[in-house]
């Protein structure tokens, strides 16, 4: 399982995927809002949503994981 | 024992040519493991045919431990001048063909001396790095030796450009040879660049790690910062190295070669519509609007896997060599931090030894808050970028793509920080703060006590907006010399530049400045 994490503390703004979705590495999973701007969190890989962590309107910290995939 | 001239002269040969050749194992070894050897390098790097070699049948004076036996001519390292782009170099290659590239005292002597010699004759050295390590047998000497090395690094830095590529293991103290030097290129999968090794590590913190987790390119380019370019094999790192220099004068009293170009210096740029969102929000790639303002799209990214939300590197314009500062709002918002910040002063000086003209672009949301930066001295850091900016006398020119919030327009080179030009774009956002967070404060009271306080917040954000939106703020009060189109961006930028060439700024004398490291 890869884990993949928010780049900086924000709160989650909408779900771009739904578990079992295959992305290609980089494509956007979450859209975060943070520094009044919207921030993608994007696959560290390609592979299969398999997990996803947070809700829209979570607040994540910085490097925590927001989704599993593999 | 040969005793006529034209004996000797034969023997001389003889060995010349047996040095060159080289050791047949040791090489198919080398080049087994996917790399060059140092002469093979020093040949792809420089113009053909122009190197001249230099203290090639050098050997360690040391006998002890069986050095007696294993010494070789050359000492394990390659060394002389050439040629790159018809221009005067001096370079050292380490050979791990002969005694493992190991540093004794004649390898470093010879390395010292190249750096020296490139710093008095004004031309820029390349050092290319394939070692095991200081070579144990020889004691202090080369303890010592080292040490000349260090300091022939050191005191040439900022007189001529200082290029390393690791090439293979650069381990130990002797890391800091590159380190000491301007620009660090790492080869993938057969650099490593360390201070204390696996082994020790285990020893010590009983921590075990590999090589290439510990020092490798990727560590390097993404975690640490120390390297500045990454290639995919020995010829690619060799090509960056050209490509870099050619952007960098000889030496700090020259300036950058200007190049011919076939791009139209009054090019007007289609659109920018598509790189830069009007909405605030929206983040973009700002290298995209590098490449569309240098000359034929070609941006030289320097770092770019480290510290990702500001980007540095260099570009031309009609011709002339400029450093690009820009805040990536991809990457943090585009936020100011700790690392970006180092990565932003260490390039600006460079720049500025080197007589490179900077061009800043803006579009930042402030410092990243948190205990985290806090607490990893942002302060500290932060001030770097300031103070390099204010030290720079080069031309510097800036532009605003977007929003400038709070405190972090003055590390972005404002007029006040010593811009010498300044230009926004029409959808320019300049303001203490954001917005949500001005009327915030500003309508505290306000906002709490009305009857609709949803309705009057919008209202006054209306009117915070109305008031800092666009360029209107920035022309009056002098803050910037002009509001220009994107279209026009080019053209304006290339205008400001030739109009800066001349530029002269004194400075108050002293020993040095102390730059908050």
């Amino acid at each position: 399982m890869t884990p993949v994490t928010s780049p900086m503390v924000g709160k989650i703004l909408n779900m771009q995927v739904k578990v079992g979705d295959k992305v290609n590495e980089d494509d956007t999973i979450i859209v975060m809002e943070a520094m009044k701007m919207e921030i993608p969190i994007v696959a560290p890989a390609s592979g299969t949503i398999k997990e996803i962590k947070v809700a829209v309107g979570d607040m994540v910290e910085s490097e925590s994981i927001v989704a599993l995939m593999e | 024992m040969p005793k006529t001239i034209s004996e000797i002269t034969k023997k001389l040969q003889a060995l010349k040519d047996k040095t060159r050749r080289g050791e047949e194992k040791a090489i198919a070894k080398q080049h087994a493991e996917g790399k060059l050897t140092a002469r093979e390098r020093i040949e792809k790097l420089l113009d053909a045919g122009t190197f001249v070699e230099e203290f090639m049948l050098a050997e360690t004076p040391a006998t002890d431990f069986g050095m007696a036996e294993r010494k070789r001519p050359t000492d394990g390292v390659i060394m002389g001048y050439g040629k790159i782009d018809g221009r005067t170099v001096y370079v050292f290659a380490q050979d791990f063909t002969v005694i493992a590239g190991t540093v004794g005292a004649a390898h470093a002597e010879k390395i010292a001396y190249c750096i020296e010699t490139a710093r008095k004759v004004g031309v820029p050295v390349i050092g290319l790095y394939d070692s095991a390590g200081a070579r144990i047998q020889e004691g202090l000497d080369v303890t010592r030796a080292i040490g000349k090395v260090f300091y022939q690094n050191s005191i040439t830095s900022g007189a001529v450009p200082q290029i390393s590529a690791i090439m293979g293991p650069c381990i130990g103290v002797a890391a800091y040879s590159p380190a000491l030097t301007d620009f660090i290129v790492m080869v993938k999968g057969t650099s490593q660049l360390f201070i204390t090794g696996p082994s020790v590590i285990k020893e010590v913190t009983g921590e075990e790690v590999s090589m290439e987790d510990l020092g490798g390119a990727k560590v390097h380019s993404e975690v640490s910062g120390v390297a500045d370019l990454v290639a995919s094999n020995d010829e690619d790192s060799l090509r960056q190295i050209r490509k870099l220099l050619a952007y960098i004068p000889s030496n700090a009293s020259q300036h950058p070669l200007r190049t011919a170009t076939t791009d139209d210096p009054a090019r007007i740029i289609d659109s920018m519509d598509d790189l830069v969102p009007e909405d605030s929000r929206k983040p973009y790639d700002v290298r995209n609007v590098i490449r569309r303002i240098v000359d034929n799209d070609d941006f030289f990214e320097l770092k770019a896997k480290w510290a990702r939300n500001l980007v540095t590197g260099f570009g031309r314009m009609d011709g002339r060599s400029v450093g690009f500062v820009a805040n990536q709002p991809m990457f943090l918002a585009g936020s100011l931090d700790v690392d970006c910040s180092d990565k932003a002063a260490r390039f600006i000086r460079f720049c500025d030894a080197f007589n490179i003209p900077i061009i800043t672009l803006v579009d930042v949301p402030g410092y990243l808050p948190g205990t985290k930066q806090e607490r990893s001295g942002i302060i500290r850091h932060g001030a770097k970028m300031l103070y390099a900016y204010a030290e720079a006398s080069v031309p510097k020119i800036t532009l605003y793509l977007r929003k400038g919030y709070g405190g972090a327009k003055q590390a972005m080179c404002t007029r006040e920080m010593g811009a010498d030009q300044l230009f926004v774009w029409p959808g320019v956002e300049l303001a203490v703060m954001g917005a949500a967070g001005a009327v915030g404060v500003l309508y505290k009271k306000e906002i709490e006590q009305a009857a609709n306080p949803d309705e009057v917040r919008r209202q006054k954000l209306d009117e915070f907006s109305e008031k800092f939106s666009g360029p209107f703020e920035a022309v009056a009060k002098q803050y910037a010399h002009g509001a220009i189109l994107p279209a026009e961006t080019r053209v304006r930028l290339i205008q400001a530049l030739e109009m800066l060439q001349t530029k002269q700024e004194d400075r108050p004398r002293k020993k040095h400045g102390l730059i908050p490291v």
